[in-house]
């Protein structure tokens, strides 16, 4: 039997005690202001929490009043089609993109890296005003084109009516999401063991064969980490919402991530706001988790 | 290994250090707050104003929201110093808000214990929402029986809540207006319906107008602009005034914008060619669209909106009243004044007052005061503006102030229920539907906050 060394025990010690001295900075961090946030929001969505006064303690009302509020469920709705729209249709227009760029060299990648990064890169901010001067319902450069063009009769409302509105954001997500998908699936094709590639071309393996039996497999880590990121994403979509329609028209443009803004700090109803907010991440984390378990399964 | 446990270590104690320090400095913020409070609550008990003959200065700061140029630091840096001249015992410093984010600004203030000792705001402000909350300090002692008197009486009510208790000392007002393109009702043959003189016209004539001027080419005439609750004061009173409708009763204690004369209102606005209910644009889009001739007429104005907006403007601005069935308008009206945050500190709170007397009471600096906020005094000061043409011209519009419903309870929430019910009417909502949803929802919040 083998003797054990005390001193590799100490050692072990010492370097356990260094490496939790180093994490503990940001681990303060973390607890401070991640872990102890969320145990907050969860404990807040048991009570009637507004301004100045004393929390109440309701119980679950706050949940059993979520699915009654329709602007809640109307809510939810729009996330939803948001994400089974935006996710699709930037998962597989940045595999297309990146399919086509990644063997290119030199400067005409770089070009293309550029172009569709640069929404990424640009203050949301930016981005939104000069979108909403594109929507702009009565000098907007579609109903500009459209008007002289002949495919629109009047101005549309691009913005302000129910029809169109949602579209819209979606439309505007769609830009902005691209850039980083792409970033990284030219960076794991790039990283496709090329001789593999070869190999089947010689056994006269179509291109279509060669990327779906050969490339689609090594890059799967890749696409997985880009739905599980995209979706989160489109569940948290706020920041275009706020800027552009304020959940309007009548509650058709309204988000989750929206709605939890407009209880919390418009209205002031502390706890409703954490109790979706549980909701919400109850939600993300159940479809991550599916898409984690498809992903290892193919 | 020597190394990266120095490192370590080094490490957990700038950080045991950071914590320690940001703790000892709140202790010694807090001290000096209380040795501050201390020798000026004594110089309060007698009766002396804060900080008047104390050997140490007073801090407190003034939030402001952009009432004219209350909102530009240029202006109000000058009449800072003029207070600090006069009271150099007294540090004011400023913060200016937006209507944007003001709101949430104060509000997270609020709940930090951070509120700012003054804050220059309106009624529904001051006395509805904080003064309601028990936020706001008494200003009785600033409303003596002199100031009541010179102080007009429709101002000193909305300044106080139900039981009499004053949460703001005001400073100036203005009556809310409407505008047109003159150029552009004068091309379209539509001037006849409106009174140039008096500024007012009948619903009749304004049908008239917009119609004339959608059938001379100019089809966004007018827009009922709802995606947000800014200028909001603009879109009630059009719908108020059409048909003589109210938006409360008159004591404040509820939402009558239900009525039959504002459902009609709603449905003519809704049914009018030229005139849109437009859920993408809010008051202060609507008037940048009506000031780059967009639109040909604003609901969302006063005289702030035409002097600040005077270089994009190449056109002639008429202000008008809102039109009305009986030629009696009732415009929505604008108080703005002091208004100070219980803090707990009577030295602030002592300084606060001084500051609130020096400018809207002392006899030079009240002119000045009034003058930056592009407004109208809440007292007779003699004619302030003799010698500025377009504030003699917006004058006419004063004797048309309604009633200043804005205290009534509940006034945050109507406000977003006003604007989401103006978005269901244009997305085709049954005008009486939304309008009555719109009234629970707003009586349900009034009843919460009585």
């Amino acid at each position: 039997m083998e003797k054990k060394n005390p001193m590799s025990k100490a050692l072990v010690r010492r370097e356990t005690l260094a490496g939790y001295s180093f994490m503990l900075p940001s681990l303060v961090f973390f607890v401070g202001f991640v872990i102890y946030p969320m145990i907050m929001c969860i404990y807040t969505g048991f009570f009637d929490s507004t301004m100045n006064r004393e929390d109440i303690f309701i119980g679950i009302s706050n949940y059993k009043e979520l699915f009654q509020d329709s602007i809640f469920l109307g809510a939810l709705k729009n996330t939803v089609i948001i994400v089974v729209v935006s996710v699709p249709v930037t998962c597989i227009f940045s595999l297309w993109v990146s399919s086509v760029i990644y063997n290119l060299t030199g400067p005409i990648c770089s070009a293309f890296r550029v172009i569709f990064y640069l929404p990424v890169v640009t203050g949301s901010v930016a981005v939104t005003v000069v979108w909403r001067w594109m929507f702009n319902n009565y000098y907007g450069i579609f109903n500009y084109i459209g008007n002289k063009t002949g495919v629109l009769d009047r101005n549309i409302n691009w913005l302000g009516d129910e029809k169109y509105a949602l579209a819209c954001i979606i439309i505007i997500l769609l830009t902005t999401s691209v850039g980083q998908p792409i970033v990284l699936y030219v960076s794991a094709l790039n990283n496709v063991d090329q001789s593999l590639v070869e190999a089947a071309e010689v056994d006269g393996a179509t291109k279509f064969q060669c990327f779906w039996k050969i490339k689609w497999p090594q890059i799967m880590p890749t696409t997985l980490y880009i739905l599980v990121i995209t979706t989160i994403n489109s569940f948290q979509c706020f920041a275009l919402i706020q800027l552009l329609t304020s959940g309007g028209p009548n509650h058709s443009t309204d988000t989750i991530m929206y709605y939890i803004y407009y209880n919390a700090f418009k209205l002031y109803r502390y706890g409703y706001g954490n109790a979706m907010g549980v909701i919400l991440a109850i939600i993300i984390a159940v479809l991550s988790a599916l898409q984690f378990k498809m992903a290892k399964s193919e | 290994m020597k190394y990266r446990k120095i490192a370590a270590l080094t490490l957990s104690l700038i950080m045991a250090v950071s914590v320690a320090a940001c703790g000892s400095s709140s202790d010694t913020q807090k001290n000096a707050d209380d040795n501050a409070a201390t020798p000026s609550t004594e110089s309060n008990n007698d009766a002396e104003p804060a900080g008047g003959d104390s050997a140490e200065s007073t801090d407190i700061t003034l939030w402001t929201y952009p009432i004219g140029n209350w909102g530009d630091s240029a202006t109000v840096d000058g009449l800072i110093s003029n207070f600090e001249t006069a009271h150099p015992d007294i540090n004011v410093t400023v913060e200016y808000l937006d209507y944007t984010n003001g709101d949430d600004q104060i509000n997270t203030a609020i709940e930090g214990g951070q509120a700012p000792d003054i804050v220059l705001e309106g009624p529904e402000r001051l006395v509805a929402n904080w003064g309601a909350k028990g936020l706001m300090v008494d200003l009785a002692d600033l409303w003596t029986d002199d100031a009541k008197e010179a102080i007009y009486d429709s101002v000193e009510n909305a300044c106080q809540d139900a039981n009499g208790v004053f949460y703001e000392y005001p400073l100036c007002m203005t009556a809310h207006t409407m505008a047109i393109n003159r150029d552009m009702f004068e091309a379209a043959d539509a001037l006849q319906y409106l009174d140039e003189e008096t500024r007012t016209w009948t619903t009749e004539n304004f049908q008239k107008a917009v119609k004339a001027v959608y059938d001379s080419g100019q089809t966004d005439v007018g827009a009922v602009y709802c995606s947000g609750q800014g200028g909001d004061q603009g879109t009630r009173a059009l719908v108020n005034n059409l048909y003589g409708g109210t938006f409360t009763n008159a004591e404040h204690t509820e939402y009558t914008a239900g009525s039959d004369e504002n459902i009609k209102a709603l449905e003519l606005l809704n049914s009018m060619e030229g005139i849109k209910f437009d859920s993408s644009i809010a008051g202060g889009d609507e008037i940048n669209l009506f000031c780059n001739g967009t639109l040909g007429m604003a609901f969302c104005w006063n005289v702030a909106q035409e002097k600040g907006n005077a270089d994009a403007i190449n056109f002639d601005v008429l202000p008008m009243a809102f039109p009305t069935e009986s030629g009696d308008p009732q415009l929505c009206g604008g108080i703005w004044g002091f208004g100070i945050f219980d803090n707990g500190d009577e030295a602030k709170i002592s300084a606060a007052k001084t500051f609130i007397d020096f400018m809207a009471n002392d006899e030079t600096q009240a002119v000045e005061s009034v003058k930056a906020s592009s407004y109208w005094p809440v007292k007779d000061l003699g004619n302030i503006y003799s010698d500025d043409e377009l504030m003699t011209e917006y004058s006419v519009f004063v004797p048309y102030m309604g009633d200043y419903y804005q205290v009534v309870g509940g006034w945050a929430e109507a406000r977003t229920a006003w604007w989401n019910m103006l978005q269901q009417i244009g997305s085709g909502t049954d005008v009486k539907t939304a309008v009555d949803e719109f009234v629970t929802t707003a009586n349900a919040a009034a009843a919460a906050a009585q």
